[in-house]
């Protein structure tokens, strides 16, 4: 039992290591880092940001301004790619220091709850908001508001009528239009299908609001378009779920052409389900997030086209903007962030 | 002291128990699948075909392997939560020793397997040492195991789903034997050498046993933490050749996959007859369960069903296979008076 | 006075058997009435009719000199009528009042009102003679004042009809005594029991008549005074048994094979030892708690020990687990078959074979043949009645349940086998045939030991016995010098000086 005892000690500094990678970044070493401002913005800066000189950073309550980055499930690419690009751009200026602060999971909005909360009484200069409910967040919000900390929201917009009841209705919001990127896909699938094409809709997890925002998206353009939407279905995200619902929907209506499936992780299930049926080609796909592997799939035309939010640069937004406003900018409601098509047309 | 006025009528009573028992369990649970079966045969257009068939048994391949694993534990009285996972971990693992391009692709294939069920085994080994070792029930251990695992698996991909296996490993996925899918295969392969093991060897008899009265085998001169252990192990095995099956079907890896796995194959076992209080069930009854819940989630769908509906359905299935399980209890505590 | 219960051709049938076949039996208000059989004569079936939890299928039953029909326990205990169980009924986390007054809590305002439920409590645990506050916990007590409470909630509910089933299983001879005095105050309260024992000697100091059943049918009902051990044994078994105990003198114990030297099993205990010899049945007597299972237990490796060595044929033996043990040639009988002996739920030939599976199997995989084989000639050689060696052990009687664990250790072939309490709860046929079983192995050589609290059965069947007294060997006794009182004597001689006996 000595040796096991022992392992398993080793096995446990292991974790503790392991643990330790995974800390937040804290604020730079070294002020002497302060670089060039253009290095600062990633390489693929999103088109309508261009190259543009980063905004400065205020003057913070303590210094040094402190930024609270809210992010959702950081085990999902899309927010992982967000907070790594938040990182990048904190790194590269050095001006400021950043906080972020992950969830365990997509519905983990105590986490959240906690981590606005901790902001507070850390007394930070801007809270960075991507609420995971947008009703529920509504109330930390305003308290940190009310505590003389900037407050922007981004990547899911709050719920209005809860903003419009605590008095935030002009509270700022970046992000993407969701809405709009699925109809974006939407359009491109009608297009290649033609009128009456018959399609179903893969839906994100029932009740997350981009999942609502895209499924509506995706409504509108069959509606405009003239699809016929077969069924429209939820795979909870995953890719494992969404393979099998394909499988069955396959069997169901061997007369589908159409998947529009509100995230990139379901298309790649549905794709592979359509390859196991040996459909490959017969069925269109769009998907939405542009991840890599979906990069691929639209290279080799086993998928028509996804939907870039340009992820990377939503946080970094988010704070530039945050930074406006404490510097005096007068800045209200929605600021879009692009949307774009990517097809293999654009890949090329 | 024996007279033929007890024994006679004795004798052939214990006859019609079993005959009771054995249909109550093993056979229920395979009339129950049929029955299911008839039903949606008759009314979920396109259910009764050959491809139907061929995607339902594709689908519940991977479920049905961690099931097997399951199974084990469980009849220990223990349970894995971790499965999901550790199926993760061994997917980014595989995945990214698959994609590396420092071995020529059918070495990288060959370490790609060998990786999975390497990390898959050494979380079960994890999993039964520190509950053996320290007595802490494996709800616990495995609770721990199931974040260690989530949170390895997305440090090591940097939260990155990976893609981009060599062709030959994506097309064998694909292929079928005799029309039936080679992922199926493998599952069923596994389900006979796990029933192997729990009836024919000595292993598969102690497992049962310890199940039964951990206190009454210690006492005969075995070592049940070496069974737990070794059980867990087999366990974390299985999860490892279902995350060479995960990679197999879908051709990603990626470290927030089985999300409620755990739950799935708990559900196949307990459908299949097992008892979570150790000692009594059969890897074919856990088949079996995984057919139910894969029969019923196609079959439900092909009806019309939505997916709030076939979430409710399969809960008050698993519900039901429970109740049953009582009855089969309260029937054998019966026979004892 | 008319009889209080009168039973008329009550029959009870389960499928393929007849539990219960045509009892007549009139119980007499105010008397103590022993029921005896072997297990499965009817015992318990007749007191399930009664109580309720079984409906009997024909004859007529009259309470009071009216037609009783219960339908469930519930019934039962409306009419006064109340089991006292083998296995206790109380709830271990629940005051020792609270669990006395559970079916009736006096309350106050819709609460329970607990001034007046202690008073109570208290007033019926001086009845039993029972010195605990009435706000202990019940899981706290020791087994004789668990079964005490029971007595006393009897008491509480103002039962006229009290079934004790087996109550001085686990007592010591001053719990029992006790026991018997409140039976006899009981009875001068007019209340009317029915006690149920194997321990035939002791139903002849509280009873007034005895019914003995067989096979489901009543053989009679006499006074106790009017009837022997020897006739009840008779008329249990069907048949007449030679003597009460075997003892075999042509059979002489050979060289000593096994010794424990300098055994400490307790901090601060002091060291023990003992040898046993080839063919001897060595006879380990002491009081419940005085360390006696305990010892054997550290001995077979089941427990830890803190110091101690083992000697086996002249060489140390090295026995840090129950493995360690059993491969040496040790085995281990425990006292409790059903928790620690048995697999209840498997086959007898699973249990059979489980303590050497390498004999049935080869390269890990079992040989179900030879496994069946091989238990069934030993179901053969140690009579045990099953219908087939797939049976579970479940299904099997007590006497039948304890020749399974006897089999199973037979199967491995030990040198030494330690028996705790290898009697316990089973009948006198089977009583008698498990004695002979273990001179059966003394004459093979084997060195038997055997923990007992049924003193008798120690010095009818033993070589010698060593006493235990608080955690010590006390003394050792030679067959010549046996005597109830000597060893009585030892096993409370260490509790003189320090402190009381365990109560």
């Amino acid at each position: 039992m000595k040796t096991a005892a022992r392992v398993f000690a080793l096995l446990t500094i292991l974790s503790l290591v392991l643990a330790a990678c995974v800390a937040p970044v804290a604020a730079p070493a070294a002020p002497a880092e302060v670089a060039a401002p253009a290095e600062a913005a990633p390489a693929e800066a999103a088109p309508a940001e261009g190259a543009a000189a980063a905004v400065p950073a205020p003057a913070g309550k303590n210094g040094m301004p402190v930024v609270g980055l809210v992010m959702k499930s950081l085990a999902n690419e899309f927010f992982k790619t967000m907070e790594e690009g938040a990182v990048a751009y904190q790194q590269g200026r050095g001006d400021f220091t950043l906080i972020p602060v992950g969830m365990n999971s997509e519905t983990d909005i105590d986490t959240q709850i906690s981590a606005v909360e901790n902001f507070i009484v850390q007394d930070v200069d801007l809270i960075c908001l991507a609420p995971a409910d947008s009703v529920g967040l509504v109330a930390p919000a305003k308290k940190a508001i009310d505590a003389g900390i900037t407050v922007v929201n981004f990547d899911v917009k709050l719920d209005d009528k809860a903003l419009t009841e605590a008095g935030l209705q002009d509270l700022v919001f970046v992000g993407p239009d969701n809405e709009e990127g699925a109809y974006l896909a939407g359009v491109a699938l009608a297009e290649a299908l033609g009128e009456g094409g018959k399609v179903v809709i893969i839906e994100g997890n029932p009740g997350a609001d981009n999942a609502t925002m895209r499924k509506n998206g995706f409504v509108r353009a069959a509606e405009e378009f003239g699809l016929e939407v077969l069924e429209s279905t939820t795979a909870h995200w995953e890719t494992e779920e969404a393979n099998t619902l394909m499988t069955n929907l396959i069997t169901k209506y061997p007369d589908m052409q159409g998947v529009m499936a509100a995230n990139d992780s379901m298309a790649l299930g549905v794709v592979k389900a359509i390859e196991a049926a040996g459909l490959t080609g017969q069925i269109q796909v769009v998907g939405f997030d542009n991840i890599g592997a979906v990069q691929e799939l639209i290279k080799e035309g086993k998928m028509l086209a996804t939907i870039d939010q340009f992820g990377p640069m939503l946080a970094t937004m988010c704070v530039e903007t945050g930074f406006r406003m404490i510097n005096g900018e007068d800045i209200t409601g929605w600021s879009k962030t692009p949307v774009q098509l990517v097809t293999a047309e654009t890949l090329k | 002291m024996s007279t033929q006025v007890t024994s006679a009528p004795e004798r052939e009573s214990s006859q019609a128990r079993r005959t009771t028992y054995f249909l109550l369990r093993e056979a229920g649970i395979g009339i129950a699948l049929l029955l299911i079966i008839v039903f949606f045969s008759v009314f979920a257009p396109r259910f009764a075909s050959l491809a139907n068939l061929s995607n339902i048994l594709t689908q519940i391949s991977i479920n049905t392997v961690i099931a097997v694993g399951m199974t084990f534990v469980i009849l220990l009285g223990g349970i894995d939560l971790s499965v999901g996972a550790v199926l993760a971990l061994c997917t980014v693992v595989a995945g990214l020793t698959m994609t590396s391009t420092a071995f020529p692709e059918p070495v990288a294939i060959g370490l790609a397997v060998l990786a999975s069920l390497a990390v898959g085994s050494a979380a079960g080994l994890f999993n039964g040492f520190v509950a053996e070792r320290w007595k802490i029930h494996s709800f616990i251990v495995t609770l721990g195991m199931l974040n260690i695992a989530r949170g390895a698996a997305l440090q090591i991909s940097g939260s990155r789903t990976i893609f981009s296996f060599p062709a030959g490993f994506n097309q064998f996925g694909t292929q079928t034997i005799l029309g039936v899918p080679v992922i199926f295969v493998i599952a069923l392969t596994l389900v006979f050498l796990g029933r192997f093991v729990l009836v024919r060897t000595v292993f598969g008899r102690i497992i049962y046993a310890i199940g039964n009265n951990e206190e009454a085998v210690r006492l005969s001169g075995h070592t049940p933490s070496f069974y737990k252990i070794a059980a867990f192990t087999i366990t974390g095995l299985c999860v490892g050749v279902a995350a060479i099956m995960y990679m197999l079907r879908l051709n990603i890896a990626s470290p927030i996959l089985g999300v409620g796995f755990e739950l799935n194959a708990i559900a196949a076992v307990v459908i299949g007859g097992t008892s979570m209080s150790g000692g009594k069930g059969s890897m074919i009854g856990t088949f079996l369960g995984a057919c139910i819940i894969g029969v019923l989630n196609n079959g439900l769908l092909l009806l019309g069903m939505g997916d709030f509906a076939r979430q409710m359905v399969t809960g008050f299935i698993i519900i039901f296979a429970v109740i049953i399980d009582t009855y089969r209890v309260r029937l054998s505590v019966q026979m004892a008076d | 006075m008319a009889p209080i219960l009168q039973l008329r051709g009550v029959t009870k049938r389960f499928p393929g058997v007849i539990a219960l076949e045509e009892i007549d039996l009139d119980i007499e208000p105010g008397e103590v009435h022993i029921l005896v059989g072997e297990n499965g004569a009817g015992k318990s079936s007749l007191v399930k009719v009664l109580c309720g939890i079984y409906t009997r299928d024909e004859g007529e039953i009259l309470y009071q000199g009216q037609p009783y029909n219960p339908q469930r326990t519930q019934d039962a205990l409306h009419a006064g009528i109340r089991v006292v169980y083998q296995e206790f009924n109380l709830l271990p986390y629940l005051s020792v009042a609270e669990n006395i007054f559970f079916e009736k809590l006096p309350t106050k305002h819709g609460l329970v009102d607990y001034k007046k439920l202690n008073q109570d409590a208290e007033a019926v645990l001086k009845e039993v003679g029972l010195d605990v506050a009435p706000t202990s916990r019940v899981e706290l007590l020791g087994v004789a004042q668990t079964q005490l409470i029971e007595i006393a909630k009897a008491i509480s509910t103002e039962s006229k009809v009290l079934f004790l089933d087996e109550p001085t299983a686990t007592l010591t001879p001053r719990e029992i005594s006790r026991l018997f005095d409140i039976i006899r105050r009981l009875r001068q309260r007019g209340v009317t029991i029915i006690y149920i024992s194997h321990r035939l000697q002791e139903t002849f100091e509280i009873g007034d008549r005895v019914t003995v059943l067989r096979n489901g049918r009543k053989v009679d009902t006499l006074p106790m005074a009017d009837v022997t051990v020897a006739d009840l044994v008779r008329m249990m078994v069907g048949k007449k048994m030679g003597e009460e105990y075997p003892f075999d003198t042509t059979v002489a114990p050979g060289a000593e094979i096994f010794r424990v030297n300098n055994l400490v099993i307790k901090h601060g205990g002091a060291p023990l030892g003992f040898g046993v010899r080839a063919g001897e049945l060595l006879g380990i007597a002491g009081l419940v708690g005085s360390g006696r299972t305990e010892t054997m237990r550290a001995i077979f490796g089941a427990d830890k020990r803190i110091a101690g060595d083992l000697v086996l044929n002249g060489q140390p033996l090295r026995v840090e687990s129950p493995r360690d043990a059993v491969q040496a040639g040790l085995s281990m009988l425990t006292e409790d078959r059903k928790q620690q002996g048995l697999i209840l739920d498997m086959p007898c030939y699973v249990n059979i074979s489980l303590t050497d599976l390498a004999a049935v199997s080869r390269s890990g995989v079992l040989n179900h043949a030879a496994e069946v084989t091989a238990a069934e000639g030993l179901v053969d050689e140690l009579s045990i009645r099953t219908s087939s060696v797939d049976k579970w052990v479940r299904f099997l009687s007590g006497g039948n349940q304890q020749k399974v664990v006897l089999a199973k250790w037979l199967f491995r072939g030990p040198q030494v086998l330690i028996f705790d309490e290898p009697t316990r709860g089973i009948d006198v046929g089977a009583k008698y045939e498990i004695y002979m079983l273990l001179w059966a192995l003394a004459k093979a050589g084997k060195a038997i030991i055997i923990v007992s609290s049924d003193l008798p059965e120690l010095l009818g069947i033993c070589h010698r016995i060593l006493v235990f007294s608080n955690w010590a060997i006390s003394g050792e006794v030679e067959r010549p010098d046996f005597s109830q009182e000597r060893i009585l004597e030892l096993a409370y001689q260490n509790y003189v000086q320090t402190e009381a006996a365990p109560a």
